[in-house]
């Protein structure tokens, strides 16, 4: 078979916020510049977005203020200077994208109107009713496009080309007709997404399955913060589907079994505003201990009845919709049934304010960036702030797409060759021909399970090594899968294969890197070290696997500022 | 309906399978499954394809009516995989359905289309706001809710393609650009901030391709699982082309004139007289045929039989009232 071999300045890997916008200014600036993505650039996961983008526009609001809130909201994880980078051009980069057209929310006089959000001192999140991300996603990809970037949909990229410390291009085939290309160019962003995906109850897509990561991850280049996975405290009870942060930001409230408004127990200032990390915690402790409601006892109310019809469909018309679809249940009249999901990777590929992607604690992959969820900057460290994600993700996505454009004329093109490929090759060619007894949907069913079960909101010792274990097993399981479709036309089941063992390395990072954090941090919960210890674990974690699939991990300094360490309290 | 308890039923499903690199025909496989109460339509496809033939293909990625991608139909009926239940489907159809992708003559693999044509129409209306973008800006532009409420939530449109593969014009008429782009050429058009100067209503405007071809059937309403409504939006683009005075003399918009004329003159339409009005005195010899036989039948009269309606004046003052048109 021969490997068409395609040349660019710079290719992109995933067409969400931050693909979308880099792949903006690679072209403002002249670059030749292709986005490829397994899906069409509009079925992005960012268009799942709800409740807002975070940016102190208003004179009650200010900087840094919001760099404050994020900050105490990562648990102190986060690097300030990062931080300080994202609030400082947070205003700038929301009001862009309204002069490209997206459809924000006004206030009276015409403003972008604004609500408030869980962990802020402000009304801060920029909203458009309940789909901020809809809007955004239509919108970059409109000026995207509008500007000539080429797209490529529904190609798979497998492979990352990596010699000698420098990245050349990627492997990617084509979904329609499993033809494999190689994409040669100068510099290559991955803008992938997250890995939320991995877990049972999750709030994320079936395309988000951190293939980025895992690719990055093959060639030993390190993984950092794995361990920190947000669980979004409102999930619909039973598949874990998103109802916004606004639900509750615009003054919804929960109840248990009891009909106590039980955060008054947890977060007595905060109540149902206090940060994700502390609601969701709440809410799988209420539960826990025989105060859940629903068929499955598994969750709690969330009841916005008492805000009314006309603001329910004025402002949250998209939840309200998904309430009555997945649970029966209409929020205009009754409470809906809510829990923990998971929802949202802290955790990714380590880059550097401008997107360089780490190889170690101090050194640069040449020709290689990387921004969004994906990625680890890290501006949410242990804890994301609701409405701060699609604004890492259009607004990193942005700047690291100007770095490659200004660093792109420095950099010489190595050809690739079809040998670059083999990797990819094989690996297709193994899940094709493999002739096993195992199915991919079950070891990715037990997998999801385990890491609900055992690696979820509530962690110990204990429960993370029977996921260790369980990843163990099932990665030699793995060995000996077998596929139905042997077919070239959008094989989807081969995708699944590829998608899974994916998951399966990636899931190894989270594991491992929570059973060597003996502390307790925003997301990451142990209650066998219920505090946080900032002698021992105030830095980052950094995971490298080797060839045989063993993980090391080493840890690099977290970048403090202004902002002083304190206990963290809602 | 709160959900106390989960009940399962047993349902037939009549699933179109094909693979465009290995068979001939498309056929259609039966699989029977116990579905839930909490199941939807999406589950149903994930569990034929995990639990029974891992070959089986179907576009989809958000699973909540987000991302538009697992647009297909139930028993001729469009729909999101994703955000449609299964007890309404079991409601409405009983426990056999038959599952098909939106264009079955689009089919690559089972229910996957190719969807080229959606997309090139969607590019041909300019589907962006037309604004020189300040890269800097220090303030947003100043919009009211209700210039933003003009939109219609024709922003929320997820370009999943059911009113498209829905709508007859589309299917015969290979030119013609379908609701949903012209849903997103009203979307732009109308908005405040929109600097296009009417390009859009000129390619809309345009016959064959634009919405005076639209046969107002309504399938594209019906179709639609975001309740965006297209024909709402195809009405508001004639409307907005009439009143920028941009309408071509031609037979498409004398067809809505001639409605006009006939309403305000009888206060009924007079049928023979709009295709005479439409199509000009030497155009409209070509439908003679069609109009004998709507004659024989009564369906159209002699000019001077034409009856009037009731309350004429009434009509004739409403008419004038509403009209805006500069044509």
């Amino acid at each position: 078979m021969s490997i068409p071999i395609y040349t660019y300045d710079a290719i992109i890997v995933g067409a969400g916020l931050a693909g979308n916008a880099a792949a903006r200014e690679l072209k403002n600036e002249g670059k030749n510049v292709a986005v490829i993505t397994k899906l069409h650039p509009l079925r992005s996961h960012s268009g799942a977005a709800q409740g807002g983008i975070n940016a102190a526009l208003s004179s009650a609001d200010s900087i840094e203020l919001h760099e404050f809130d994020t900050v105490k909201g990562s648990d102190y994880l986060a690097d300030q200077d990062a931080v300080e980078f994202m609030c400082q051009k947070a205003p700038e980069t929301v009001r862009w994208a309204e002069r490209m057209g997206a459809t924000f929310s006004r206030k009276e006089d015409g403003q972008i109107a604004q609500r408030p959000f869980g962990g802020q001192s402000s009304p801060r999140a920029c909203y458009a009713k309940d789909r901020i991300g809809l809007t955004l996603l239509q919108t970059i990809y409109e000026q995207a496009s509008r500007l000539g970037v080429k797209f490529l949909d529904e190609w798979y990229a497998t492979d990352l080309i990596y010699k000698d410390g420098k990245v050349s291009g990627i492997v990617a085939f084509h979904l329609r007709d499993t033809q494999i290309a190689i994409f040669n160019a100068k510099s290559v962003m991955f803008a992938t997404g997250g890995y939320a995906r991995a877990f049972k109850i999750s709030s994320n897509a079936h395309a988000n399955t951190g293939d980025g990561l895992s690719i990055v991850a093959r060639h030993g280049l390190p993984l950092e913060d794995m361990e920190f996975v947000q669980f979004h405290p409102s999930g619909l009870s039973g598949n874990g589907v998103l109802i916004s942060e606004a639900a509750r930001g615009e003054g919804g409230k929960l109840f248990n079994s009891k009909g106590e408004r039980f955060m008054e127990r947890y977060a007595p200032n905060a109540l149902e505003l206090a940060s994700r990390d502390v609601v969701s915690r709440a809410i799988v402790n209420e539960i826990r201990e025989g105060r859940g409601v629903g068929p499955r006892k598994d969750a709690v109310y969330l009841d916005v009845t008492h805000l009314g019809k006309d603001l329910i469909m004025q402002r949250l018309p998209e939840l309200r919709d998904l309430a009555i679809t997945f649970l029966g249940l209409d929020m205009i009249k009754e409470p809906i049934l809510i829990s923990a999901t998971a929802h949202y990777s802290m955790g990714g590929i380590p880059v550097d304010i401008p997107g360089h992607v780490r190889k170690n604690n101090t050194e640069f992959v040449e020709g290689f960036y990387a921004a969004g969820e994906c990625s680890c900057v890290s501006v949410h460290g242990a804890n994301r702030l609701g409405a701060n994600s699609v604004l890492e993700a259009l607004l990193f996505g942005r700047f690291v797409g100007k770095t490659m454009a200004s660093e792109i004329d420095d950099i010489v093109l190595r050809p690739a060759t079809e040998d670059d490929a083999k990797r990819a090759i094989d690996e297709i060619n193994w899940i094709l021909n493999n002739n096993g007894d195992e199915r991919v949907a079950q070891l990715r069913d037990e997998l999801q399970d385990t890491m609900t079960d055992h690696a979820g909101a509530f962690r110990t010792e204990e429960s993370l090594q029977v996921a260790v274990d369980k990843i163990k097993e099932l990665r030699q399981r793995h060995k000996n899968i077998r596929i139905d479709d042997k077919s070239k036309v959008f094989n989807t089941e081969l995708q699944e294969a590829l998608e899974f063992g994916h998951m399966l390395d990636y899931a190894k990072f989270i594991v491992e890197s929570a059973i060597a954090r003996k502390e307790s941090r925003g997301a990451h919960f142990r209650e066998d070290f219920d505090k946080r210890d900032d002698v021992n674990f105030l830095k980052h974690t950094m995971g490298y696997m080797d060839t045989s699939g063993d993980i090391k991990l080493d840890y690099m300094d977290v970048t403090l500022g202004k902002h002083e360490l304190k206990e963290r309290t809602y | 309906m709160s959900r106390e308890t989960v009940t399962t039923q047993e349902v037939k499903f009549n699933v179109f399978r094909f693979n465009a690199d290995d068979d001939y025909l498309p056929y259609y496989k039966e699989y029977t499954l116990e579905v839930t109460s909490e199941d939807v339509v999406l589950d149903i496809l994930n569990k034929i394809k995990w639990e029974h033939d891992g070959s089986f293909s179907y576009r989809r990625s958000c699973r909540h009516g987000i991302c538009g991608a697992c647009a297909m139909k139930v028993n001729g009926r469009s729909t999101l995989a994703c955000k449609e239940r299964m007890m309404d489907m079991i409601e409405l159809f009983g426990n056999e359905m038959t599952l098909e992708p939106l264009s079955v003559k689009r089919a690559v693999k089972d229910l996957i289309i190719d969807k080229s044509d959606f997309w090139e129409k969607h590019a041909k209306i300019d589907p962006y706001l037309v604004d020189e973008i300040d890269e800097t800006p220090e303030h947003e532009n100043l919009v009211s809710q209700a210039d933003m409420d003009k939109l219609l939530d024709a922003d929320v449109c997820i370009q999943c393609g059911a009113c498209h593969y829905a709508c007859p014009a589309v299917a015969i008429n290979e030119e013609f650009i379908g609701p949903a782009a012209f849903a997103a050429a009203y979307r732009f058009e109308i908005d405040a901030r929109d600097q296009s100067n009417n390009a859009r209503l000129e390619i809309v405007d345009q016959e064959k391709q634009g919405v005076w071809d639209c046969v107002k059937c309504f399938e594209c309403q019906e179709a639609c699982p975001k309740d965006i409504n297209p024909i709402e939006k195809i009405t508001k683009l004639h409307n907005m082309i009439f009143k920028e005075g941009m309408a071509n003399n031609d037979v498409a918009a004398r067809h809505a004139v001639g409605f006009e004329r006939s309403i305000k003159k009888h206060g009924i339409l007079d049928e023979g007289e709009l295709v005479r009005y439409s199509e000009g005195n030497i155009g409209v010899l070509k439908h003679v045929p069609v109009a004998l036989k709507m004659f024989k039948k009564g369906k159209i009269v002699l000019p001077w039989k034409m009856p009037k309606a009731d309350k004429l004046d009434e009509i004739k003052k409403l008419v004038e009232s509403s009209s805006t048109v500069k044509y």
